[in-house]
């Protein structure tokens, strides 16, 4: 059970490290995704440690959530692409003159 | 199961429905037609809101996952008010500025309420989450709605508010999995021992941020200001309001009924929340130029107050909680609809272009007045009352001091929303004639002018309501 929250919580950290360093819109898509996965480890991996079958269950919502977020989350930065050029991060800033 | 069980969770279905059946009839429409599809959401909207005092609603779906009462009605019934007020103060402007994507337009507003509705009354945590980004995946699109235009960057709006939802998703879903995993079971009634452990205590924090990111609490207020000022502005009279009222009754669900033994690790970290949204919302709020974005930093600063009702113990202030959400819609939905109609008339959506409106359109001007005052917390305006009953309950739990300081902040308050009162009323403006607004809009404006005004002269059968409301939560 140590093992699998530990694994879990680097995991976790190397999300979050991504998310602040990263100026790529994708990238920091794929670190929330990390951050998600290192979610779902701790559901499945803590439910089968506890024998609980409603760890499982509640990762296959998550993994659904994740989908639909990650699918408008490339829609907006495709539109962002489209009127923009780039899809860096720290250059959208237009409103903050 | 049979179709009668789920009765408690009507209101939710009625809109999902209509949000299915939207997009059927868009379809089926000519584009010539295409506008009615917006009095038609009006009408389902305002026709689930007099339902919800029609059907019964009380009572439990599947053995307690999901709970009905008077909270949860209390609260779909804002949340249903203020969609329809967006919704009518936005007909003319969706149909003119997007004539081919007005079904999308209403149907992604309508999930994004299911989503809403049926949060408050989730007691168990897959169903809890599913609602929570049921609510927060069409935002993300709505935000992002529509071209550049008067200044406004709508994809860049939309962008902001994904990646911020989305991380703040994913720190949630940390802490819900570590609950889940430890506890076993998803139900809030057993998701915490009495006696929590430290790895429950971080879970709590986990998602204590997670929220916070989601109503705009500062230090995680980033996307706020960027997001109002670049998304259309009949959205963020939707986005400023209805999720927020939702974001609550989820920070109620999850904070007083599932994880009330673990008060000794997030309530101080609320009470630093609290201050730290105070003082930045306030401060911030006072340079601004543009109207959405000083709304903006007013919003975050209201929200602090809110969660002072949160700190005010747990039955008078979630009552009070809920009563300042009621003031607050009326307030906040007015002022962008305000601020929605100057832009309309080809002003712009900078303070300065409010100059000379009192001369120009009296009673727009009057109105204005009125929803500042209320945001103000100046007295006999619906949000004095707010802001003394969060107080009052504040006081009564032992936070002399958050009352002290939420004083302090109202005065400069009153500084940057009288600020805005002064263009309006005072300074001169080079144009002349009045602000065309449209009807629809113009009938929204007045209920939100009712409400302000009628919550101010009678707030008593409100508060009364609100109390009820509360002995529902659990």
């Amino acid at each position: 059970m140590i093992a699998i929250l530990l694994i879990a919580s680097a995991l976790f950290c190397a999300g979050v490290f991504g998310l602040l360093t990263q100026k790529h819109a994708i990238g920091v898509m794929i670190a929330i995704e990390v951050m998600i996965n290192a979610a779902n480890l701790v559901l499945v991996g803590l439910g089968q440690h506890k024998g609980a079958a409603v760890g499982q269950s509640f990762a296959l919502f998550t993994i659904a959530i994740a989908v639909a977020e990650v699918v408008v989350g490339l829609a907006i930065v495709l539109l962002l692409y489209r009127s923009r050029g780039d899809v860096q991060v720290d250059e959208a800033r237009e409103m903050r003159q | 199961m049979s179709l009668a069980d789920l009765q408690p969770l009507m209101l939710g279905l009625i809109v999902a429905c209509a949000a299915l059946l939207l997009l059927l009839v868009d379809l089926l429409l000519k584009p010539s037609a295409r506008p009615t599809l917006g009095w038609l959401t009006f009408a389902i909207l305002t026709g689930t809101l007099a339902a919800s005092w029609l059907l019964p609603l009380d009572g439990e779906v599947q053995a307690g996952v999901w709970q009905g009462s008077l909270w949860t009605t209390f609260l779909a019934r804002l949340m249903l008010g203020a969609a329809a007020l967006a919704v009518l103060g936005g007909l003319d402007y969706v149909a003119r500025a997007w004539p081919y994507r007005q079904g999308e337009y209403y149907t992604l507003l309508l999930f994004s309420l299911a989503g809403m509705v049926l949060l408050p009354g989730c007691r168990e945590l897959a169903a809890f989450v599913v609602c929570f980004e049921l609510m927060g995946i069409p935002l993300y699109v709505l935000a992002a709605f529509g071209k550049n235009e008067n200044g406004r960057k709508p994809a860049e709006a939309g962008m902001k508010l994904l990646l911020i939802g989305a991380a703040s998703t994913a720190i949630t879903f940390f802490g819900a999995a570590l609950l889940v995993g430890l506890a076993g079971s998803s139900r809030f009634v057993e998701l915490v021992p009495y006696e929590p452990g430290p790895l429950h205590g971080v879970a709590a924090l986990l998602l204590l941020a997670g929220m916070a990111f989601k109503i705009g609490v500062a230090p995680f207020h980033m996307w706020v200001p960027d997001t109002y000022e670049g998304a259309p502005t009949p959205v963020v009279a939707f986005l400023s309001v209805a999720p927020k009222v939702a974001g609550f009754a989820a920070f109620a669900s999850v904070f007083l009924v599932a994880t009330p033994t673990l008060a000794s690790t997030w309530r101080p970290m609320l009470w630093l929340l609290v201050v730290i949204t105070m003082v930045i919302g306030n401060l911030v709020a006072i340079p601004q130029k543009n109207l959405k974005r000083l709304m903006a930093f007013s919003g975050v600063a209201q929200v602090g107050y809110i969660l002072l009702g949160f700190l005010g113990g747990v039955e008078f202030g979630a009552a009070m909680m809920l009563f300042y959400l009621a003031a607050y819609l009326f307030a906040n939905v007015g002022m962008f609809l305000v601020a929605h109609a100057i832009a309309e008339a080809g002003e712009g959506e900078d303070i300065v272009h409010l100059n000379g409106l009192a001369r120009r359109s009296p009673w727009l001007a009057l109105a204005l007045l009125m929803f500042l005052l209320s945001l103000a917390g100046i007295p006999f305006v619906a949000g004095f009352w707010a802001k003394f009953y969060v107080f009052t309950a504040a006081w009564r739990a032992g936070h002399g001091e958050m009352v002290l300081l939420g004083a302090l902040f109202a005065t400069v308050a009153l500084f940057y929303y009288l600020g805005v009162a002064r263009a309006a009323f005072v300074n001169k403006s080079e144009r002349s004639g009045p602000v065309p607004v449209k009807r629809p809009l113009a009938l929204a404006i007045v209920v939100c002018l009712l409400g302000t005004v009628g919550l101010g002269a009678w707030p008593n059968p409100l508060v009364e309501a609100a109390l009820a409301a509360v002995q529902g939560l659990y």
